[in-house]
């Protein structure tokens, strides 16, 4: 259909909307930074649609802040836009919000609202909005609920321009805004002295897919916005220690007894930062394949003992990003301890993340590496992968928990990655399953993060599931070749938003295999996948005989084995049958039928049959019926009832030696 | 310090002397709990028995599969697993409360009581034990529950401070100052039950009195051996523990069930050490005092009668 004629006039309007809107720029002497002095590169490494400029005052004693801002959008969405919707995340925490009719509904990150207590309120109030060359619409601004009917909820707010930027155009917002912060919720806000400030300015929605995607903040859910350089100005008080995303470009004592410290980040497309007085500030350095990260720990007093803990996981986390799926290219990277308490741990912001740990902390012990190690991952998928965290929580926080078992099985053994304390063991298989098992069947991965059926369900799907079913996907394709994709999906889509489609076509691309079969199951269904050795026969070939006499190595048996498929998952899996010879035989089941029978005429009788004896497949939802003895062992159990009744003498012997 | 050794010292030579009782109660306490460990144990041999993935609970001590078998349907809800232990544990607390005055007349006895002795000791002051636990229960539980409530505004305060180890070394020092208080509470009772059994009284009321008088009096000596003995008992523990980790294999079912009795005997002998000392400076306060044949009239003559 397009004729040459057709592609010749495309250009000519195509090459004069280019220049008028360049002039439509270049009249208001807009454009986006192209710095690049906080990356370890020479040129930007992303599609810039937004250039936040801030400057803000922190209240320490009403933990408020008033800001200003200012934001330049660049039109890169192919057509004129008149409407832009802002977030206003800190609304969140009003009691008629969604975020907290979601968590009243059913408790979530610790927050089941019994009470409301006026420290959880947070808002963000807009005091002035300014678009420059159009004028004040401070009074036109409205605030909409794109995902449901709460009228009350203030998080999304859009303002309707007379004037419709046109495509390749430039449009700059001056906004005056005051925050007040909440006592930490959901990873921003106070403790005591200790402030995080996350999701604390107004942030324009990201333009994905042909319309505006500006979620309401929800319970569960989290992020999502457009790529752009961040110049951030704080005023703190002097005793303060301020740590932010991006580097520190300078901080000047001021005169009132406050400082300004100010921040640059490029390439990013959110902003954080914290302060407190108690801060002890521990530096390393990272040489990443694109440059040296200066590591910036900041680490509470009764914490820093750990701070080599931190360093020393966050390196090793680093040196197998680096090596497995791609270089970091920022030039910092600042781990937060926050204030013991809070609720602000174990959160990601780009180049900035807050880990987890607590004074008491044996090694054997392993909570802040894993949280450092998790948040870390983060920069890849979330920072630099930047997925729609609201509508595909799983390529965010589930690739990110598959990469998180990846890595810390690499560096602490797989049975003990997460525990390995006082012989008490555990790995991050076994956390991801007991995640996943008690939701297995409630949602698929491919689902918006709010509409999932509860926070549990939210979690053993997302992180749980996801990670399960990227561990037993590489027993399809092979680790190598799993690996690989990982490289490539990140190299391909690193400052991008990919969807949910990339991730999966980049796998079957690099793997060379149609994997639908398998996502249509364990990414957009609900399936659940049961194996069972349903039962085991050995039966002498010459049973009839009243003088049979079973001699072990003589005596000829037919063997049956009965393996069950007693979920709806389909999958192929491999089988062994041991013999009390010694001998074993694999099998291969392409897991179509719901059972099937092997049969086998022996001098030897079935000692034991499993299901997956390699251990490959991670979402099984039942490991104990995958083999069955012919004779059973009960040293397990009683070994168990043995702890059980001990715990019992101890209870009753307590309980007399009070009260009697 | 040395009155205390001596009372303590005086005490193990009681115990020493009456090993029975504290085998005797070994034994109901682990039939109690084999039994209050027999539903966990029935769910755990109908998961576990012939599956090659209780391995990594039989090599060690997998956590993750170990709360995946308590997740499983078959093995059923939790508390079908944890109230028998309960309800076995109380069993246990009315067996001994039935028992215990035989025991303490046992105790005070310097000949090997004769069974009928030791269970007509038990049914005369069956009532009155339960009523002395009345009294016991209604009194620690308000020192205890005005003590553990000062305790909480405390740690909340400690709390709200930016000092992390505070709230817990808090709760730390205040609950070992309370269980110290408590056991001032317990020793006064125990006194108070040794007072009924051995002088034979049937008016509670002035058993805890003269329980109370006697504790107040000498607070020091029997605080300081009551807790010289809880100090042992919690070595026990320790070393036990440490023991278990360090020289059992994971494997060893036999191993760890032998060293885990251990400790459970050991912990058991400390109380019926306790006991034996609180009988043991009773006895020698009533014959410090009083005339020698009067003290025996007062509490031999009435048990054999």
């Amino acid at each position: 259909m397009c004729s040459r004629l057709s592609v010749v006039v495309c250009l000519l309007v195509a090459s004069l909307a280019v220049s008028a809107s360049a002039q439509t720029g270049a009249a208001a002497g807009l454009a986006i930074p192209t710095t690049t002095s906080a990356i370890n590169s020479a040129t930007p490494l992303s599609q810039r649609v937004v250039a936040y400029d801030m400057d803000a005052k922190y209240n320490a004693k009403a933990h408020s802040l008033d800001a200003t801002e200012t934001l330049t959008y660049h039109n890169l969405t192919g057509q004129p836009l008149d409407t832009f919707p802002f977030h206003l995340y800190l609304n969140a925490f009003e009691p008629t919000a969604t975020w907290v009719r979601e968590g009243k509904r059913e408790a979530t990150r610790g927050q089941d609202f019994e009470k409301w207590d006026p420290k959880n309120y947070g808002s963000e109030e807009i005091k002035s909005f300014e678009v420059v060359g159009q004028g004040d619409f401070t009074n036109q601004l409205q605030f909409i609920h794109p995902d449901d009917e709460n009228k009350d909820d203030r998080t999304v707010v859009q303002v309707h321009l007379p004037k419709p930027i046109p495509r390749d155009g430039y449009v700059q917002f001056k906004i005056k805004f005051h925050d007040q912060f909440p006592e930490t919720l959901e990873r921003t806000g106070w403790n005591r002295d200790f402030v995080l400030g996350g999701q604390w300015f107004p942030k324009v929605g990201v333009w994905w897919h042909g319309a505006w995607n500006c979620h309401q903040f929800h319970a569960y859910t989290e992020f999502f916005a457009d790529f752009g350089v961040y110049d951030v100005k704080l005023t703190v008080p002097q005793y303060e220690v301020v740590g932010a995303s991006g580097i520190e470009v300078s901080s000047v004592d001021n005169p009132d007894g406050t400082k300004t410290v100010a921040y640059h980040g490029d390439d990013i497309h959110d902003f954080a930062w914290t302060a407190s007085p108690h801060y002890l500030i521990y530096n390393d350095t990272f040489q990443s394949s694109m440059g040296p990260v200066k590591l910036r720990i900041m680490m509470q007093p009764a914490h820093w003992g750990q701070a080599e803990r931190h360093a020393l996981i966050a390196k090793q986390t680093m040196e197998r990003f680096d090596r497995w799926y791609g270089p970091y290219p920022y030039k910092t990277l600042t781990i937060v301890d926050p204030d013991p308490g809070s609720q602000a741990f174990g959160m990601e912001y780009p180049t900035f993340i807050t880990a987890g740990t607590n004074w008491f902390m044996p090694k054997g012990a392993l909570l802040p590496e894993q949280v450092v190690e998790h948040e870390f991952g983060h920069q890849y998928w979330y920072g630099m992968v930047a997925t729609n965290e609201f509508e595909d929580a799983w390529m965010d926080e589930g690739i990110n928990q598959y990469t998180e078992a990846k890595v810390m099985d690499s560096i602490f053994g797989p049975s003990t990655s997460t525990i390995n304390l006082w012989g008490i063991t555990a790995g991050e298989e076994n956390e991801d399953r007991l995640f996943y098992e008690r939701v297995a069947a409630l949602d698929p991965l491919a689902k918006n993060g709010w509409q999932y059926a509860d926070n549990n369900s939210y979690g053993g799907i997302t992180y749980g599931k996801t990670a399960l079913i990227l561990l037993t996907l590489e027993s399809v394709i092979g680790e190598d070749t799993m690996r690989q994709a990982m490289h490539t999906y990140f190299l391909r889509y690193r400052f991008a938003s990919p969807t949910k489609e990339d991730f999966l076509k980049t796998i079957e691309e690099v793997s060379g295999k149609d994997l639908r079969w398998y996502f249509n199951q364990a990414v957009y269904g609900t399936q659940v996948l049961d194996f069972e050795v349903l039962k085991i026969s050995s039966v002498p070939v010459e049973w009839y005989k009243d003088d049979l006499q079973e001699k072990k190595g003589v005596t000829e048996y037919v063997n049956n084995v009965w393996i069950h498929r007693k979920e709806d998952f389909v999958m192929p899996v491999d089988i062994e049958i041991k013999f009390d010879n010694g001998d074993k035989v694999r099998e291969h089941w392409d897991g179509q039928d719901r059972w099937v029978r092997y049969a086998y005429q022996k001098k030897a009788k079935i000692e034991s049959v499993e299901v997956d004896p390699d251990h490959k497949i991670y979402f099984d939802r039942n490991n104990f019926n995958n083999s069955r003895t012919e004779e059973p062992n009960g040293a397990p159990a009683r070994k168990l009832a043995n702890y059980w009744t001990c715990i019992g003498q101890f209870f009753a012997q307590m309980l007399a030696w009070w009260l009697v | 310090m040395k009155e205390n050794m001596n009372l303590v010292s005086a005490g193990a030579a009681v115990v020493r002397r009456n090993k029975r009782y504290i085998v005797w109660f070994y034994l109901l306490n682990l039939a109690f709990a084999h039994f209050g460990a027999s539903a966990f144990s029935d769910a755990a041999h109908s998961i576990l028995d012939n599956s090659l993935y209780a391995d990594k609970l039989l090599h060690g001590f997998n956590l993750g599969v170990f709360m995946e078998m308590l997740m499983r349907p078959e093995f059923g809800a939790l508390p079908s697993a944890t109230h028998p232990a309960m309800m076995f544990a109380v069993v246990f607390f009315l067996t001994s409360l039935v028992f215990m005055p035989g025991v303490l007349l046992g105790y005070a006895s310097d000949h090997r009581l004769p069974r009928d002795e030791f269970f007509r000791a038990c049914g005369r002051n069956v009532w009155r034990f339960a009523r002395l636990f009345v009294f016991f229960a209604i009194i620690a539980g308000v020192v205890g529950g005005i003590l553990f409530g000062a305790l909480n505004a405390l740690v909340m305060m400690a709390d709200k401070t930016s000092n992390e180890r505070l709230p817990f070394f808090t709760q730390l020092a205040g609950t070992l100052i309370i269980l110290l208080i408590l056991t001032v509470v317990r020793i006064w009772f125990d006194l108070a039950q040794t007072e009924v059994v051995l002088r034979d009284q049937p008016a509670v009321r002035k058993a805890v009195t003269a329980g109370f008088r006697k504790t107040w009096r000498n607070l020091g000596r029997l605080l300081g051996s009551y807790v010289a003995i809880a100090s042992v008992a919690l070595l026990v523990l320790v070393v036990g523990i440490w023991l278990w980790h360090a020289i059992v294999p994971p494997s060893s079912v036999l191993g760890a069930f032998i060293i885990g009795q251990v400790m459970m005997l050991l912990l058991l002998a400390m109380r019926f050490w306790q006991r034996a000392t609180a009988v043991a400076f009773y006895v020698k306060e009533m014959i410090e005092p009083v005339v020698e044949e009067r003290v025996v009239a007062a509490f031999i003559a009435p048990v054999v009668s």
